[in-house]
């Protein structure tokens, strides 16, 4: 029996009539377009194959395959045409899409910039940044507007490009830069609180400092005499102390400065650099008998006062830390630039300095370049334990290395390696 | 003994009242110089300067603590040194920190010298015979 069918089934029907009606209208409309290939259809022989192919065939494949939606609109904005690619951005069935207006999937705030391309396009080819509504909510894209004239007529093409990774690139690349910029302005704190460091310590420190050991000095010089001898070893002792202290303090200065300083460079004859350090060491050469031995040294682009600090600093260890028994030999001469087994192959000159004095036991040779190391106690070898720091300090801002040999009671040996050339950043 | 006019005139700017005695003490029984009377500030030398009104009394040599309250000794070494009146004048910083950037700035703005602040009796002494041959030449700036 037919029961009568209630109105919802009636009006689903009809629903269901109209999508039939819809994509057949499809169907036609596809044909027209060139979206179809062929037909097949049904006759009296059984199907027939009907070929629709055409020369535009080529430009339909490509508008099909491509990355990018193209629909093109008739001029109340209503899709004529879409291909796969829009479908799929909207999230509907090819079907669902023609015939309806572009219109429908822009959302309410993109409205007006929407209606203003679509009137603007008609004269003249125009892009811009919207979002389009599709089932999964909005998608960032660019729409780019063509007016085709077309045998029924003109039409509009819309070129729908998903700008979705490109947003998210943007935004990560966004986030990263702010990190960076944080940082930086963290960076740039820390140096300047570094910077301020370096002030206090250069003066206010020193200044008190300065004070006790004017102060000794004085009481030393006019009650010397009234003083108990133990006192008067006391007083010894504040007045070593504090001079101990203040060198400390001016060499951590010159240590923490080296890396706010500006670096000039010059090329500079190393020959010259070590002939003047020696100069200042004249003195203290006579006194222990040292033999100064120095052979032709390259020319070199330096940073002329550093690398004066670095001889300085390697020659006054090499002083210091001689031999009782037997006058220094000093020798500082030009490796050949084979003994440099540098990856990066930029040109390389390498110094060595070697001595004849106590030498140290090579398991510390990591410790002998780090801040305040010592390796010998400091009633016998005076000193702050920072020049080493400083002298690796400059050669790595040079772009160079050190390297140090040693045999205890033999002597020791540092090979300083420095490029030819900086590259400065003009 | 030097003829009183033979003695150099020195003026001492200092704002730490111990190192004015330190000067005192230490350089006050030399028979070569003549301290003037210690001035704790830039500003005072300034003034002390444009109340002399003979040149022969203005003094030959100027030393300035660089840290010093309203006027650093660079900046009154640059006021000394804009004025024709003062070009005599050899100038000289002294501070208890020496940076090469100290020593650049001072020869730059025409001071002779830049010392830092000694640690002893013999240290007073040694600064003051290396100032002294320093004004044998004539000023700079």
């Amino acid at each position: 029996m037919n029961t009568p069918k209630t109105y919802d089934q009636l009006v689903e029907e009809n629903e269901a009539l109209l999508i039939q009606l819809d994509e057949a209208t499809e169907t036609i409309h596809a044909i027209r377009t060139g979206q179809v290939d062929a037909l097949v259809v049904e006759g009296k022989d059984g199907h027939e194959l009907y070929s629709l192919k055409t020369a535009d065939q080529t430009y339909r494949v490509f508008i099909e395959t491509m990355n990018e939606g193209a629909v093109t609109l008739n001029e109340e904005g209503l899709i004529l045409y879409c291909n796969s690619t829009f479908a799929s951005m909207v999230g509907l069935p090819l079907s669902k899409v023609i015939a309806l207006s572009f219109e429908t999937f822009i959302p309410p705030d993109c409205k007006e910039q929407y209606e203003q391309l679509f009137e603007h396009g008609w004269t003249e080819d125009t892009k811009v940044e919207t979002s389009i509504l599709s089932s999964n909510g909005l998608v960032p894209c660019q729409l780019s507007v063509t007016a085709l004239e077309l045998d029924g007529g003109v039409a509009m093409s819309v070129i729908i490009t998903d700008l979705t990774s490109q947003k998210e690139t943007q935004k990560l690349l966004k986030s990263n830069n702010e990190r960076l910029e944080e940082m930086n302005i963290a960076l740039e704190v820390s140096n300047h609180d570094l910077q301020q460091f370096a002030s206090v310590a250069s003066h206010d420190l020193q200044e008190p400092l300065r004070k006790i050991q004017m102060f000794s000095e004085i009481l030393k010089d006019r009650h010397l005499g009234e003083l108990p001898a133990d006192s008067v070893k006391y007083l010894e002792k504040i007045i070593d102390s504090s001079n101990r202290m203040r060198t400390m303090i001016i060499d951590i200065l010159s240590y923490s400065r080296l890396s706010t300083q500006n670096d000039s460079y010059e090329i500079m004859d190393l020959t010259d650099i070590v002939h003047e350090v020696l100069k200042d060491f004249e003195l203290r050469i006579q006194e222990q008998k040292a033999r100064v031995v120095v052979g032709r040294l390259p020319e070199l682009e330096v940073n002329p006062g550093q690398i004066r600090q670095v001889f300085q600093n390697l020659i006054s260890n090499a002083l210091k830390f001689s031999r009782s028994d037997q006058p220094p030999v000093i020798e500082i001469k030009s490796l050949p630039s084979a003994n440099v087994d540098d990856p990066a192959d930029i040109p390389f000159a390498s110094i060595s300095i070697s001595d004849n004095g106590i030498g140290f036991d090579e398991q510390y040779v990591e410790k002998i370049f780090s801040l305040f190391q010592r390796l010998n106690t400091k009633d016998i070898y005076e000193g702050s334990g920072i020049g080493l720091a400083v002298t690796k300090r400059i050669i790595d801002k040079h772009n160079g290395r050190i390297k140090a040999h040693s045999r205890e009671g033999v002597g020791s040996t540092f090979i300083i390696s420095l490029p030819l050339r900086q590259n400065n950043p003009s | 003994m030097p003829l009183d006019e033979a003695k150099k005139k020195i003026l001492l700017a200092e704002d730490d009242v111990d190192d004015r005695d330190f000067f005192a003490d230490f350089l006050g029984d030399r028979t070569d110089i003549r301290l003037l009377p210690g001035l704790t500030t830039g500003v005072e030398v300034i003034e002390y300067l444009n109340g002399v009104s003979l040149s022969e009394l203005l003094p030959d040599v100027i030393i300035l603590d660089q840290n010093m309250p309203k006027l650093t000794g660079l900046e009154t070494l640059s006021y000394i040194r804009s004025n024709e009146r003062f070009s005599r004048i050899h100038v000289v910083i002294y501070s208890t920190y020496v940076g090469q950037e100290l020593v650049d700035e001072c020869l730059k703005r025409g001071g002779s010298l830049v010392k830092s602040k000694p640690v002893s009796k013999d240290g007073y002494n040694m600064m003051m015979d290396e100032i002294l041959a320093v004004c044998k030449s004539v000023p700079v700036g």
